[in-house]
């Protein structure tokens, strides 16, 4: 068998265990600020600079301040986001595996569409958030799309007996 | 494509689940293969030729509109 590069099964539950306190931490963050004061430390950055990367007081490979929640949440979130869109189904085979690519494919489409909208009519800070949540909104659309196909394919197996 | 899967499974009194258990797929597939919403690859074709023991091309046969798709 040639190989699919997709994570086992176990991940998905992996996946969903993960995303959900990290979905709430996320929500915390963007609300309330929420960056408690234990998470305070010096970390080592490759550049550290203002919003533009041409701004001033930018510097290469120092050590920096900063709280280290977005960084946590931030990876926490893409990780599950990942064992979720990227572990194989129960029965994983070539037609789950078409749903699959096209799913992808439908993912990508949608994620810049929204994503070219967001550049023409969202400006100021709020842009920098499209951005920000723009990291994580192609693994939703690819979750959502996927198994919303698998579940009607599903139940039409189902629905003929 | 067109294909008498619907048939053999009658002639052979097995469901589609039965059926999705010889050929080691979901039972999904087969009822998509079976409504003609996918086309499967040579090797499950094969498989389920295999489980019917009769030939691919006594089961699935090329429609005229195959050869207008680009």
């Amino acid at each position: 068998m040639k190989p699919n590069y997709l994570l086992s099964n176990q991940f998905k539950k992996i996946g969903w265990i993960l995303f959900i306190p990290s979905m709430i931490l996320g929500l915390l963050f963007v609300i309330f600020q929420f960056q408690p004061e234990f998470l305070d430390m010096k970390v080592f950055a490759i550049l550290e600079s203002g919003i533009a990367p041409w701004e001033t007081n930018q510097g290469f490979c120092v050590i920096t301040q900063t709280n280290l929640a977005d960084e946590i949440i931030g990876i926490l979130l893409i990780i599950s986001l990942f064992f979720i869109a990227f572990s194989k189904e129960k029965n994983e085979d070539e037609f789950i595996s078409k749903i699959r690519l096209e799913s992808l494919l439908w993912a990508t489409y949608i994620n810049y569409a929204v994503l070219i909208l967001a550049i023409l009519f969202v400006y100021g800070g709020s842009a920098f958030w499209v951005l920000v949540y723009n990291i994580f909104t192609i693994l939703l659309f690819f979750i959502i799309r996927f198994n919303w196909v698998i579940r009607k394919t599903r139940k039409l197996a189902k629905d003929e007996k | 494509m067109k294909n008498s899967i619907r048939v053999e499974r009658a002639i052979k009194k097995i469901t589609q689940e039965d059926l999705s258990r010889l050929v080691q797929v979901s039972r999904q597939t087969i009822n998509a293969i079976e409504s003609e919403k996918y086309v499967p690859s040579t090797l499950l074709s094969l498989k389920i030729s295999k489980i019917f023991e009769k030939n691919v091309n006594d089961i699935f046969q090329l429609e005229e509109s195959d050869w207008k798709e680009s």
